[in-house]
């Protein structure tokens, strides 16, 4: 395994080839690198290869070829029994939130550490802290179905934050709120990595991505067809239409 | 100490959700553990009682009782007693009269003897308990004592020359049934329990997604479904050692009263052998099943 420098990447991917078993081919190609502290937006039309790539960083899929690190860990040849110690290091949340609807929103987030076996002792205060990070204290005994939606992101935001981790991974966090909501979302996530978080966020969210004026790395068929720093939604070329 | 607690509440308080979250199913897998557990422990007892059978049989194999006729005046049956007692293949010979016949049937165990009472007369006949040197003379004396006016003719002699081959080969059916009755149900009931141990994972699909998300190990994952299949186990196994445990004795006093000349015995000792074994082996089930249930699910 490569010595982990500062200098290194935190997320390295090189000539990164996927396809699927049933010969859909996701991603071809790919090679990027996503240093330390970085907050980058992945666009791209729906099946251009945006969440296969993040699947592929929490290693629910392999990559048919290329090579993949994250912190230093070459995916490809990490053991099974390690994966959950990976996950624990990356936060993700979706579209779905993909909360428990029969736990409060204390339990849903206690829920992350008590499968974690983080022990029982740590639980509350740990709890208490990421749920004052999203802005929801006092509502700690509310289920799922009693919030909104921008809160139940924040309940999910909550939950990914108790590893402490070193990468945010967000799949279309907004893709199911409205404008005003989405922001606050987006501001959370921009704290997030002001904390010193590195985060990633796949979005159709063209106004968010134009406003923020972010590193943005473009998807289409499966390739990066732009990568630049403060870019935009679109080309620059498209933009000035 | 503190993770491993929690491992553990975590692991038995979803187990028990679990059980009770799809009820009819653990019921049912509950059920059929009891069945195959059953009928495990009661051929392991019907196979000792036979084999102590066998051993009785085989100790009393060379000797034979000729029974006398009622009529027979006791100085011709002495006469008849020595003729035998000459015979140079005969080591022994014993009169055994009327009453002493009586008084060894009241010795029966499961015998009421108000039972006796009720029958006036003595119904038992005098007896020569010929004890041989080689047992295989026996057919051969059989024969002889069968022609002699003095012997009663229903029954004559209690010869039973297979009587050890067919117990044998009573036991080595029986052994051969049940085994594969025993293999089948075991077959069915893991079967069962891992169906259980499927519907409670697709119940709890969302929490699990969660769990991997967020960094659970495969092992956390799979606990509370193998707690599960114990407590399927366990439980299905506790009802069965109950009515083996407290069936067992009761079973064979009465079988006892219908087979009055075969000898049964109550053996504790094995009693217990059989009930751990028992429980060995629904413990076995359920963690066989619910293994076989987590598996093919979480390799995902």
């Amino acid at each position: 395994m490569a010595a982990v420098s500062e200098a290194a990447p935190q997320i390295h991917l090189e000539h990164v080839e996927k396809t699927y078993p049933n010969g859909t081919v996701a991603l071809r190609d790919v090679t990027l690198e996503i240093p330390k502290q970085d907050f980058v937006f992945l666009v791209g039309p729906s099946g251009a290869g945006k969440s296969t790539l993040v699947r592929l960083l929490i290693r629910e899929e392999k990559a048919t070829s290329g090579t993949i690190r994250v912190e230093g860990q070459d995916l490809s040849r990490l053991k099974r029994r390690h994966l959950p110690y990976l996950r624990r290091k990356i936060g993700m949340v979706f579209q779905d939130f993909k909360l428990l609807p029969n736990l409060t929103v204390f339990q849903n987030v206690a829920f992350a550490l008590r499968v974690t076996e983080g022990g029982l002792r740590h639980l509350k205060p740990k709890v208490e802290e990421v749920l004052s990070i999203v802005g929801l204290e006092g509502k700690e005994t509310k289920f799922p179905d009693q919030l909104s939606g921008g809160e139940q992101q924040r309940v999910a935001i909550a939950r990914a934050l108790v590893h402490d981790p070193r990468i945010f991974l967000a799949d279309e966090p907004t893709g199911n709120l409205d404008p005003a909501t989405s922001w606050e979302i987006i501001q959370l996530l921009l704290q997030i990595n002001a904390r010193g978080t590195t985060v990633m966020m796949a979005t159709h969210n063209r106004e968010i991505v134009d406003v923020m004026r972010r590193r943005v790395v473009a998807i289409e068929g499966g390739q990066i067809v732009r990568d630049e720093d403060a870019g935009g939604y679109h080309a620059p070329a498209l933009e000035s239409h | 100490m503190h993770r491993l607690w929690n491992r553990i509440d975590f692991a038995f308080s979803s187990a028990w959700q679990n059980f009770w979250r799809n009820a009819a199913v653990s019921v049912a897998s509950v059920l059929i553990v009891w069945v195959v557990l059953l009928a495990l422990g009661s051929l392991l007892l019907v196979l000792h009682s036979l084999d102590q059978i066998v051993a009785l049989e085989k100790t009393k194999a060379s000797a034979i009782s000729v029974y006398l006729a009622d009529t027979t005046p006791l100085g011709s049956a002495m006469d008849f007693k020595l003729h035998l007692e000459n015979d140079p293949r005969v080591t022994n010979v014993i009169y055994v009269s009327k009453d002493q016949a009586m008084a060894r049937f009241r010795q029966l165990p499961a015998l009421d003897p108000s039972v006796i009472d009720t029958l006036g007369t003595n119904p038992l006949p005098a007896s020569l308990d010929v004890t041989v040197r080689d047992i295989r003379d026996l057919a051969a004396i059989d024969q002889e004592v069968r022609s002699s006016p003095l012997v009663d003719k229903s029954p004559a002699t209690n010869y039973e020359p297979n009587v050890i081959d067919k117990i044998i080969l009573l036991a080595r059916v029986a052994g051969i049934a049940g085994l594969v009755l025993i293999i089948g149900l075991t077959g069915l009931s893991v079967f069962i329990i891992m169906l259980t141990i499927r519907t409670a994972i697709y119940l709890r699909r969302k929490e699990i997604e969660v769990m991997k998300l967020v960094g659970a190990t495969d092992w956390f994952v799979r606990w509370p479904f193998i707690v599960e299949g114990l407590i399927v186990g366990v439980v299905g196994a506790a009802v069965a050692v109950l009515i083996v445990g407290f069936g067992y004795r009761p079973a064979v006093i009465n079988l006892q009263s219908v087979l009055i000349f075969i000898p049964l015995a109550f053996d504790p000792a094995y009693l217990r052998v059989v009930l751990a074994a028992m429980l060995v082996f629904g413990l076995l089930l359920g963690s066989v099943g619910s293994y076989l249930g987590v598996r093919r699910f979480l390799k995902q």
